[in-house]
């Protein structure tokens, strides 16, 4: 019998204590704590000028972008990238170190080093990049990055990059025209050692 | 008259029900609206996690273990580098450490508190949960401060950290855990005693202790039926003997040790440890030191193999690895505690009810990123 009248009472007390956090919740409720309208307000991003205490680092994870100019084609981001998202195909460049002006190729990265090879092809299939930034920390000229990440003022960061068609998330960074150029210079050359 | 026993019925349950907590079939065996075996089929998250791992190199390891518990992917990270560093004998400094138990307590709390949550809302407590994952947001954001991701960091690696923490994260943490200090209590006191919750999970699914501990079952869920059993005490890793903190056993407060209530509030219990931790170690952190100081140039482990434990949110993670002196693992196998926690199932919800059967899954907290691999 005392059971029952004491357990009506815990139910009563425990659920009315219950509403009064949330009527209180309800009361004190201040504006932009529920739900954010998406498209025309957003979460503030981390700001790009937080410093690190010991170092500069790459904190961003968006997408990847590589600046060609700078890329020596060493193959590393292919080799440390876990899902295999990246594929390169290189050629030797005929002339080490020097601008190649038919397929826009830079022969010096802005470090000052002389490109020995062209790259021809470089894909990153975004749809199985894993987003673990393992690729980022090998590259010696720091040319493969997530855009926003040291190089941002460059490249403003960007989470929203969704396509209409699947393929189109297969990034083709090798300027377009660069293997056929290659293939070109490779074949006059042959043609006047012959 | 008898007990009249009507037909038996099979009942699927899954595998995309909202209360499976992933991609779980359960296979339910019914009389009427009680249940007299549980057979769960798991497979459906299945990565071959183990497989691939003989396949990439020892630091690309690491990325898959995050997507293994994707709920604490900082614990898990955890217990391989802990593996992996044992296995090359490489000792970090003292500020890795301290980073790395301040990341990994602020992830026991972001799982716990997706845990509760998720336990009241499989009993129809909707209010919480979303208290609990916003909550869990402002953790998220720490994280994405630190290193970019919110949910799969690759942060800690073999030897050292990606990065190390940005200036602001130590203040911007106690400003984190001032404001959620009181909103532990606020979601105990909504949550915890509430009269219908209690009603639901107190003396259902109880769990003794010797069928815990015959089922290999760790972590809180062991905790909870009076087993006093945390390896950050027993057999500690990394700098865990330094802090004080007590490990919270169920105690049977609304019912009998062991039951469901136990399960869930032991985490909630477990909360407010870990952010005694979290106070200690940011109070007692070296301002200097390289978090890349002893990252090795490569990683290429001697011959042999390792067996290291560390304590996630969910128990008792195990990695075996076992080196063929290549840069490449010969075998990594993971012990997953969620796995033994799932097949203690059909032992403590047999004989319940249907609706029982989801609130003692829900209070195993299970994760089938992790069960599956």
């Amino acid at each position: 019998m005392i059971k029952y009248f004491t357990d009506i009472f815990t139910a009563v007390s425990t659920i009315t204590g219950g509403m009064f956090i949330t009527l209180t919740h309800l009361i004190g409720a201040k504006k932009g704590i529920a739900t954010l309208q998406y498209p025309e307000e957003r979460w503030p991003r981390p700001e790009r000028g937080i410093g690190f205490e010991h170092g500069r680092y790459n904190v961003i994870r968006s997408r990847l972008h590589v600046d060609m100019d700078d890329c020596i084609g060493c193959l590393k981001c292919e080799r440390a990238c876990p899902v295999d998202c990246i594929k390169i195909e290189t050629e030797k460049s005929p002339d080490r170190g020097n601008d190649l002006k038919d397929i826009n190729h830079r022969g010096i990265t802005s470090n000052g080093t002389k490109k020995a090879l062209v790259v021809t092809r470089f894909d990153i299939d975004m749809t199985e990049c894993c987003y673990c930034n393992l690729c980022t920390y090998p590259c010696p000229e720091e040319c493969i990055f997530m855009t926003g990440g040291p190089n941002g003022k460059k490249h403003p960061i960007d989470y929203e990059f969704s396509e209409p068609d699947r393929s189109d998330l297969i990034y083709r960074f090798a300027k377009p025209g660069t293997k056929e150029g290659m293939e070109k210079i490779m074949n006059e050359k042959s043609q006047v050692e012959a | 008259m008898g007990v009249v026993h009507g037909e038996e019925m099979v009942l699927n349950i899954g595998p995309q029900h909202p209360a499976t907590h992933g991609v779980l079939r359960l296979q339910v065996r019914t009389d009427g609206e009680v249940v007299s075996q549980i057979t769960p089929y798991m497979g459906y998250l299945h990565r071959c996690f183990e497989k691939h791992s003989e396949n990439v190199t020892y630091e690309q390891v690491i990325p898959f273990t995050d997507r293994c518990d994707y709920l604490s992917s900082m614990s898990m990270n955890f217990g391989y580098v802990v593996a992996m560093e044992k296995l090359m004998d490489i000792k970090v400094n003292n500020r890795v450490e301290h980073i790395r138990v301040v990341m990994a307590e602020l992830q026991r709390i972001a799982s716990h508190l997706l845990c509760t949550g998720v336990f009241g809302l499989d009993l129809g407590a909707f209010t919480p949960f979303l208290w609990a994952l916003r909550d869990r947001e402002r953790i998220l954001d720490l994280f994405e401060l630190t290193c970019g991701a919110r949910l799969l960091y690759n942060y800690m690696w073999v030897g050292g950290l990606s990065h190390d923490i940005p200036t602001g994260f130590v203040e911007s943490t106690f400003e984190f855990l001032d404001y959620f200090e009181p909103k532990v209590d606020e979601l105990e006191n909504i949550l915890a005693h509430n009269k219908i919750l209690v009603e639901r999970s107190a003396d259902i699914g109880v769990m003794p202790k010797d069928v815990a501990i015959s089922y290999g079952v760790t972590g809180p869920n062991l905790r909870a039926s009076g087993v006093k059993w945390d390896l950050r005490k027993n057999d500690p890793y990394s700098i865990y003997d330094k802090f004080d903190f007590d490990v919270p056993i169920g105690e049977g407060k609304k019912g009998t040790v062991g039951d469901c209530w136990d399960r869930f509030y032991v985490r909630i219990i477990e909360i407010r440890e870990s952010v005694k931790i979290i106070r200690q170690a940011l109070a007692s952190m070296p301002k200097d030191g390289d978090v890349h100081q002893s990252l090795p140039k490569k990683l290429r482990p001697p011959k042999g193999s390792i067996y290291a434990r560390t304590e996630t949110p969910r128990g008792d993670l195990g990695y075996y690895i076992e080196s063929d002196g290549s840069p490449i693992p010969y075998r990594v196998k993971m012990r997953s505690p969620a796995f033994t926690a799932l097949s203690v199932l059909d032992e403590i919800g047999a004989g319940w009810l249907l609706s029982d059967v989801l609130a003692i899954l829900g209070s195993l907290d299970i994760v089938l990123g992790e069960i599956d691999r």
